[in-house]
């Protein structure tokens, strides 16, 4: 085929076929724009994200710098209410959900024995969208001015959108447009990994691997996927409703023209507390494969672990009003969300203690992956209790919308999300660099993390309790706020130093990293079978699994008195690894241009409803070139 | 970098410590002006009270938890690189314990919770004294409909004016808005109510004694919502009255009184 381009100008069809092959090769920029491999789609995933995390602290440093001391005039009230706005967003939609899409992105295929997912190429097109569409929501800090002056064009109606503040009548310009569209655009990329995802583990897994021997993060990544599935469209209805509105005159939340603006509010948490489970459940999940490994102990009941997170899951879908008690709808409505507040701690609660119970008797690795893992139980339970006295509903009437809020989602959401994540990034990483992360630089980042998280957020209860409402950009002395709000912020720097410390261990362990082996850690579940870097097919040969933590039983045998001991090297189970084989007669899919080319038209068509109609026929052009040429190549292509 | 045994089990009991000390230094704050803790009136002391029934068991909680795993970590620290533990799969009385145990202590939390939801959601009768209360960015604005002026009007005020109300006495709030959700907050007295456009939403409050609250706006409005304050004055019987007389007298006497109790231009 190379040679027949030389001669006369290739057809439509060979010059895409000539571009695939240069993406096969799997070197150089191509390959990667044109990828469908789960793990560089999942390392994709895990950078921009971090990206993301990067921007979405640097947001949170200028709100702390803000408010270190009353009447700072650091940011005027409209540059402070568009960073908190684009600071709550990034870190939910940008960072949290797709660090956890890294992760499920990187492992399950590993670790249900699968050679890849089971829409490879939707698997693509969900990072791509993903990435236009946090492209998209942060070019909108260029649509107010210059904004080398401070001229900021970024939403300024808070991550939750609460009408009647996002009408056009109070929030003109364009901001909260490139917030709707943006959030639209990002519902569309987790809706195709969910799917894909559930398609996943349903239908891919390695035989013998039944549900109850999967691996905890691969039932969190079910349950998590079942929720996105289901909430999305909640905020896609919400969302497009606020569209009609802004666009088109709309009277959804219009409550002089009979609309309500607690509708929104409905639909907005009846997607926003399944999102909370969304962010923390993956966390969970990875928590759930540290501990055990680093204890040398099976997980302490798995059916319970297991069915306390689809409880949470069920559960979820019944608490929203929790973040409604003062919106006055009555005793009833309160009483009745106010007792399953109360009830889905149960389920929480069990998770903490079948972790502490797998630590227990075990033989624990301080390692920093254990380390973090740890710090995600230590931190998750205060935010946990916290929630527990959110749940007190007359007592909430006073802590709602006050800075004891803060306090409590960011001990769930960064003492519990992020550092789980931390955790599993140290843990994953030998297994797809084959080296290990610098454990001394690793230390210094847990403990710093822990000191800088405990000292800005603990306060916050304070500040809390002590009247301070969230959203503030200013306030005055003598409110007892001053001291509580200067550790605050002292906090986050010591936050931005650790992250600081992470990404020279990141970049130095990249280039220099000790080598790892297949098996640092004397872990348990399949990927760890597989050699380091993890080769593109995965699997020489679907593995049969017999047990639940397959691998470690591969290693560890029982004596009569049900103690572990070694398996001798060469015994059972060992001789299908020694086969030869080198791989190169497993067909895999093809890459392919075309889920960038069409998720290359969301960002068109949403800036053409925002600014001129005239673009929306491009990015739909875009849209349907990039999915029919998806439809109609071969997904799996014979090499020439 | 080696954390020792020595370093860990006094770090962290310090760490806690200081937390706790936070807590009480908090509660001990009682001057400060939007302090929860320092509860002026019936319906913020129940609150209160409802919350140390939450938080003190969630401290214990939390000593456990934390504590927990430090002793965990210290005494099962794997000493030799070849240490197998016993493979320990669960325990399902174990399980099933801290499953109901909790269960039962949060629903016998949920008891108190109940019955103090109901007894604020309950309408506090026909002795209660009304206000209606309308948010307006970014100012609040009062009215007192159970105050009739010589031309059979409420009394009103102008927005931004305090509000003023009788002490020892439960008082009405019809809260609403005029153009975003707002939330009307006097932390002193009581838990919260947001103001939301074409609702009327109802709760009461009651001021043990005669005195002066500042309160903010709690639900973001937008630009100026951090400066959306209001300052609140419960009075005696005798001076509430007067303090009607004269400004039913300053009704009579000022010609433009209808500009003054009009909504404002913004």
């Amino acid at each position: 085929m190379a040679t027949a381009i030389g001669r006369r100008r290739p057809s439509l069809a060979e010059a895409l076929r000539s571009a695939r092959e240069v993406a096969a090769t799997g070197h150089g920029i191509w390959s990667w724009l044109a990828t469908v491999d789960h793990k560089r789609i999942g390392i994709l995933y895990g950078f921009s994200a971090f990206f993301f995390f990067i921007l979405g602290g640097i947001e949170a440093l200028l709100i702390r710098i803000q408010l270190i001391t009353p009447e700072s005039e650091f940011l005027n009230p409209d540059q402070y209410n568009r960073i908190f706005t684009m600071h709550g967003t990034t870190m939910v939609f940008l960072v949290v959900m797709p660090l956890s899409s890294a992760f499920f992105n990187l492992l399950v295929p590993l670790m249900i024995g699968a050679r890849d997912v089971a829409f490879p190429r939707l698997n693509a097109f969900s990072y791509w969208t993903f990435l236009v569409g946090g492209i998209f929501l942060n070019a909108s800090f260029f649509t107010g001015g210059n904004i080398f002056q401070g001229e900021l064009g970024a939403p300024d109606a808070g991550w939750f959108g609460y009408s009647t503040l996002t009408s056009t009548k109070f929030s003109p310009g364009h901001g909260v447009d490139f917030w709707v569209f943006g959030l639209q655009i990002l519902g569309v990329a987790s809706l195709a990994g969910g799917f894909n995802f559930i398609v996943t583990i349903l239908n891919m897994r390695a035989p013998g691997m039944s549900l109850f021997r999967m691996p905890l993060f691969v039932w969190m990544t079910l349950v998590t996927s079942f929720l996105i599935v289901f909430a999305m469209p909640v905020i896609a209805v919400a969302l497009f409703e606020l569209m009609f509105d802004r666009l088109f005159d709309a009277n959804f939340f219009n409550p002089d023209a009979g609309g309500n603006p607690l509708l929104w509010q409905h639909m907005f948490w009846l997607f926003g507390h399944p999102e909370v489970y969304i962010l923390i459940l993956p966390a969970m999940g990875i928590v759930s494969e540290i501990l055990p490994t680093f204890a040398r102990k099976p997980l302490f009941g798995y059916p319970f672990v297991v069915f306390s997170g689809l409880a949470i899951g069920f559960m979820s879908w019944g608490v929203w009003v929790h973040h409604m008690y003062t919106t006055g709808l009555g005793t009833v409505a309160n009483a009745a969300f106010g007792v399953s507040t109360i009830m889905i701690g149960v389920p929480t609660g069990v998770k903490i203690f079948n972790w502490m119970a797998t630590l227990w008797g075990g033989s624990i690795r301080l390692s920093t992956a254990l380390l973090f893992a740890v710090g995600f139980v230590g931190m998750f339970t205060i935010g946990g209790l916290s929630g527990i006295t959110h749940s007190m509903v007359p007592s909430d009437y006073q802590q709602q919308d006050t800075y004891y809020v803060v306090a409590h989602f960011h001990y769930v959401l960064f003492g519990g999300a992020i550092f789980g994540l931390f955790g599993g990034a140290y843990y994953w990483f030998p297994k797809f660099t084959g080296r290990l992360m610098n454990e001394g630089l690793g230390q210094i980042n847990f403990w710093t993390l822990l000191i800088g998280f405990n000292l800005t957020f603990f306060p916050m209860h304070m500040s809390g309790l002590l009247g301070m409402p969230r959203r503030i950009y200013t306030y005055s002395e003598g409110q007892g706020w001053d001291l509580w709000n200067m550790m605050a912020t002292i906090g986050a720097f010591v936050i931005a130093c650790s992250v600081s410390v992470f990404i020279v261990n990141l970049i130095l362990s990249l280039t220099r990293g000790e080598k790892s082996g297949d098996d640092p850690w004397d872990a348990r579940t399949l990927e760890w079978s597989l050699p380091s870097p993890v080769p593109h097919y995965n699997f020489k040969e679907i593995p049969q699994v017999h047990a639940l933590d397959d691998f470690w039983h591969r290693k560890y045998t029982e004596d009569e008195a049900g103690r572990p001991i070694p398996v001798v090297a060469g015994g059972s189970g060992q001789d299908e690894e020694h086969e030869e084989h080198d791989g190169h007669d497993i067909h895999m899919p093809s890459p392919s241009y075309f889920p960038l080319i069409a998720s290359l038209g969301f960002p068109f068509i949403a800036t053409g409803l925002i600014y001129h109609t005239a673009l929306v026929p491009v990015g739909a052009a875009l849209l349907l070139v990039g999915l029919y040429g998806w439809a109609m190549e071969p997904a799996t292509e014979e090499s020439a | 970098m080696r954390i020792d045994r020595s370093t860990l089990s006094r770090a962290v009991p310090a760490a806690i410590l200081l937390l706790l000390l936070a807590v009480l230094v908090t509660g001990c704050e009682t001057d400060t002006p939007q302090n929860t803790f320092a509860a002026d009136g019936e319906v913020a002391r129940d609150q209160r009270d409802l919350f140390y029934l939450a938080m003190w068991p969630a401290i214990f909680i939390m000593l456990f938890v934390e504590l927990g795993l430090v002793v965990i970590l210290l005494r099962f620290r794997r000493r030799r690189a070849d240490e197998v533990p016993a493979q320990i799969h669960g325990n399902t009385r174990l399980e099933l314990a801290w499953t109901i145990a909790p269960a039962l202590l949060l629903l016998v939390l949920a008891v108190p919770m109940m019955s103090l939801l109901f007894k604020l959601g309950d309408d506090p009768g026909e002795d209660a004294f009304v206000v209606n209360v309308t948010g307006i960015r970014f100012v609040w604005k009062f009215d007192y409909p159970d105050v009739k002026g010589p031309d059979g009007q409420p009394l009103s005020s102008a927005p931004g004016d305090p509000l003023v109300f009788p002490a020892a006495r439960k008082i009405r709030f019809n809260v609403t808005s005029l153009d975003v959700i707002h939330s009307f907050w006097i932390p002193r007295l009581g838990g919260k109510l947001d103001a939301v456009p074409q609702r009327d939403n109802r709760f009461w409050l009651k001021a043990d004694e005669p005195g002066t609250w500042s309160g903010q706006c709690a639900e973001f409005c937008g630009l100026d919502h951090a400066n959306m304050k209001l300052v609140a004055e419960a009075l005696s019987e005798e001076d509430f009255d007067a303090w009607v007389e004269e400004k039913l007298a300053g009704i009579k006497t000022s010609s433009d009184a209808a500009g003054a109790i009009s909504a404002p231009a913004r």
